[in-house]
C-alpha cells in the first residue's frame, strides 16, 4: 500500500510510502541516478555534436 | 455557562492559530511565485545578450540550471542550511529535519512551513545559479556548466547562508554581520563564484583583439535585454518579501530574529531601484547599464534593507549604479569577458552592499546571546570570507574541468553557434541566412589559449 495510514484522525506525515524505508530510499535513490545520469547523457550528446560537427 | 465560554475561547484561539498557520504558508507560496520571475527574467535577459547563433543555448542553459538545482537542493542543499552554521563541523541533530528522508520533507499535516520554505531557498539558489549563468554565455559546455550550477546552487550559496543568514550562523554570532538581504551570502558568492569560472573559461573568440584591445559584442536583442532586467526587479520584491519572517501575532522579524516591518523592505527597496538607474544613467547613458543599474542598487541596500532611512539608500544604490559600469570597465581591461556584467553587478555591489552597512548600519544590537552588534570591522572581514568562499570553489572546479578539458566549448562550435551545433535548431528559423546566422561577429581573433 502507498498509503501510510489508515485513518485522516491525528495524521502527520501523509507521504507515499512513508512507512516504508526500502521504498523511500529507492525513490530517492532513483531520483539521484536520473539527476547524474542526465548530466553524463548530456555530456555524451556534446560530444556527439562536438565530433559529428568536426565530420561536416 | 462558564464551561460553554472558555470552550468557545479555546476554539477560537485554535482557529486563530491555524489561520496564521496558513497565513504563513500562503505567504511563502506567493513569494515563491513572484520568485519565480526572477528566472522568466534571467532567461529573457541571457537569450537577449547572446547573439543569433547562441540564443537557444543560452535559454537551454538557463532553464536546466533553475531544473538541477532544485532536486540536488532537495537531496543535500536544505541539510547543508541546516546543519552548517557552526562552519564546517555540522550539527546532525539540528540537521536532522534536512535529510530528504526526513518526515518533514514531504507532504506532512503537523508541518505546514518546511515545504514553503525550502521553496523559497531553492528560489533563491536557482538565482544564484542564474547569475553565474549569463556571464559564461556562449562557450561553456552544457554539461560542466550544469555541475558548476549545482556545486553553487545546492552547495557554496546554501553553506554561506547558514554562516551568514541564520539566526545562528557563526558569521553573526561572532562578527555581527547583518545581511537582510542577501547582498553577501548570495550576491558576493555568486558574482565571485562566476569570476572563478571566468578566470578559467577564457573569452569568447573575438571579444579581445591581440593587442588585448576589447571589441563590443552586442546583445542581439537589447529589448528583451531589458525586458528581462525588469522581470528579475518584479521577482526581487518577491525574494525580499520571502527574506522577511511572518509571525503571525507578532511583529514581523529579518532573519536574525530582529524586529521589522515589511514597510521598511518597500521603502528601501525601491528608493535603491530609483537610485541605481540614475547612478548608472549619469555615468553611461546606457540602456543596458540603467536596468542593470537598478539590481545594482538594490543589491547595494540589501544588507541594511530593514534600517535604512530611505534617502541614504538612495544614495548608496546611486554610488553601487556608478560603481558598477566602473567595475566592469576594469574587468574588461584585466582580459576577461564577463558577457553580462555579473561580477560587477552582483560582485562587486555585493561587497559594496555589505560593507556600506557596516559604515551606515553600525550599532544596531543583534538578538543571539553574546553576538556582537552590527560594525564595520565586522561587515568588511565578512564581506573577505565570502569572496573567498565563492571565488576558491569557482575557480578550482572549473581549473580541474580545464584541466580535463570539459569546460569549454570547441572552438568551431562557438563560431558556427551553439544553436546549430548543440540545440541542433535556430531560435529564429524565418531570418536564417548566412550573414544573420553569422550574427554580428566582430573581427575574428585567434582562440584563447586553453
Amino acid at each position: 500500500m502507498a498509503s501510510p495510514i489508515d485513518s485522516w484522525e491525528g495524521a502527520e506525515v501523509i507521504f507515499t510510502f512513508a512507512d516504508s524505508p526500502a521504498v523511500i530510499g529507492f525513490a530517492l535513490l532513483a531520483s539521484v541516478l536520473l539527476t547524474a545520469g542526465v548530466i553524463i547523457a548530456t555530456f555524451m550528446h556534446e560530444n556527439h555534436s562536438f565530433s559529428s560537427m568536426t565530420d561536416d | 455557562m462558564e464551561a460553554e465560554l472558555a470552550a468557545e475561547l479555546a476554539a477560537l484561539k485554535e482557529s486563530i492559530a491555524m489561520t496564521t498557520t496558513i497565513n504563513l504558508e500562503v505567504f511563502y507560496w506567493w513569494c515563491t511565485t513572484v520568485m519565480i520571475l526572477i528566472h522568466a527574467g534571467f532567461l529573457g535577459y541571457e537569450m537577449g545578450a547572446s547573439r543569433m547563433k547562441h540564443t537557444l543555448a543560452a535559454g537551454v542553459k538557463n532553464i536546466l540550471a533553475f531544473a538541477f538545482v532544485i532536486p540536488t537542493f532537495f537531496f543535500f542543499g536544505w541539510w547543508i542550511y541546516l546543519a552548517m552554521y557552526n562552519g564546517f563541523v555540522p550539527d546532525f541533530e539540528a540537521g536532522a529535519g534536512g535529510l530528504p528522508w526526513s518526515g518533514s520533507m514531504g507532504p506532512n499535516l503537523a508541518d505546514n512551513a518546511t515545504g514553503v520554505f525550502w521553496a523559497a531557498f531553492v528560489l533563491f539558489a536557482a538565482t544564484t545559479a542564474s547569475i553565474m549563468s549569463g556571464a559564461v554565455i556562449e562557450r561553456i559546455r552544457m554539461s560542466s556548466f550544469v555541475i558548476l550550477a549545482i556545486i553553487l546552487g545546492s552547495g557554496v550559496w546554501i553553506l554561506a547562508a547558514s554562516w551568514g543568514w541564520h539566526p545562528d550562523g557563526w558569521m553573526t554570532s561572532t562578527f555581527g554581520y547583518h545581511d537582510v538581504g542577501c547582498a553577501g551570502v548570495i550576491h558576493i558568492i555568486s558574482g565571485f563564484f562566476a569570476l572563478g569560472v571566468l578566470l578559467n573559461l577564457g573569452p569568447r573568440i573575438g571579444k579581445f583583439n591581440p593587442d588585448g584591445s576589447a571589441n563590443t559584442i552586442r546583445p542581439h536583442n537589447l529589448p528583451m535585454v531589458l525586458i528581462g532586467l525588469m522581470l528579475i526587479i518584479v521577482g526581487f520584491f518577491g525574494f525580499l518579501a520571502g527574506c522577511a519572517i511572518y509571525n503571525g501575532e507578532a511583529q514581523w522579524v529579518n532573519i536574525y530574529n530582529q524586529p521589522m516591518t515589511l514597510s521598511s523592505y518597500a521603502f528601501n527597496t525601491l528608493m535603491g531601484f530609483a537610485g541605481g538607474i540614475i547612478g548608472a544613467y549619469v555615468l553611461t547613458r546606457d540602456p543596458f547599464w540603467m536596468m542593470s543599474g537598478a539590481l545594482c542598487g538594490i543589491i547595494s541596500c540589501a544588507a541594511g534593507l530593514d534600517l535604512y532611512y530611505p534617502p541614504l539608500a538612495f544614495v548608496i544604490a546611486f554610488i553601487g549604479g556608478i560603481i558598477a559600469p566602473l567595475s566592469a570597465r576594469y574587468i574588461e581591461k584585466m582580459g576577461i569577458d564577463d558577457a553580462v556584467g555579473a561580477v560587477p553587478v552582483h560582485g562587486i555591489c555585493g561587497v559594496w552592499g555589505v560593507v556600506a552597512c557596516g559604515i551606515f548600519a553600525s550599532g544596531y544590537p543583534n538578538m543571539a546571546e553574546g553576538a556582537a552588534d552590527v560594525n564595520f570591522v565586522g561587515q568588511v572581514v565578512s564581506a573577505v570570507i565570502l569572496i573567498a568562499l565563492g571565488f576558491i570553489p569557482g575557480f578550482v572546479v572549473s581549473f580541474l574541468m580545464k584541466k580535463a578539458g570539459i569546460l569549454r566549448v570547441p572552438g568551431q562550435a562557438e563560431l558556427r553557434g551553439l544553436d546549430e551545433v548543440e540545440v541542433k535548431f535556430p531560435a529564429y528559423p524565418e531570418n536564417q541566412t548566412p550573414s544573420s546566422y553569422g550574427g554580428d561577429m566582430p573581427k575574428p581573433a585567434p582562440a584563447p589559449v586553453a
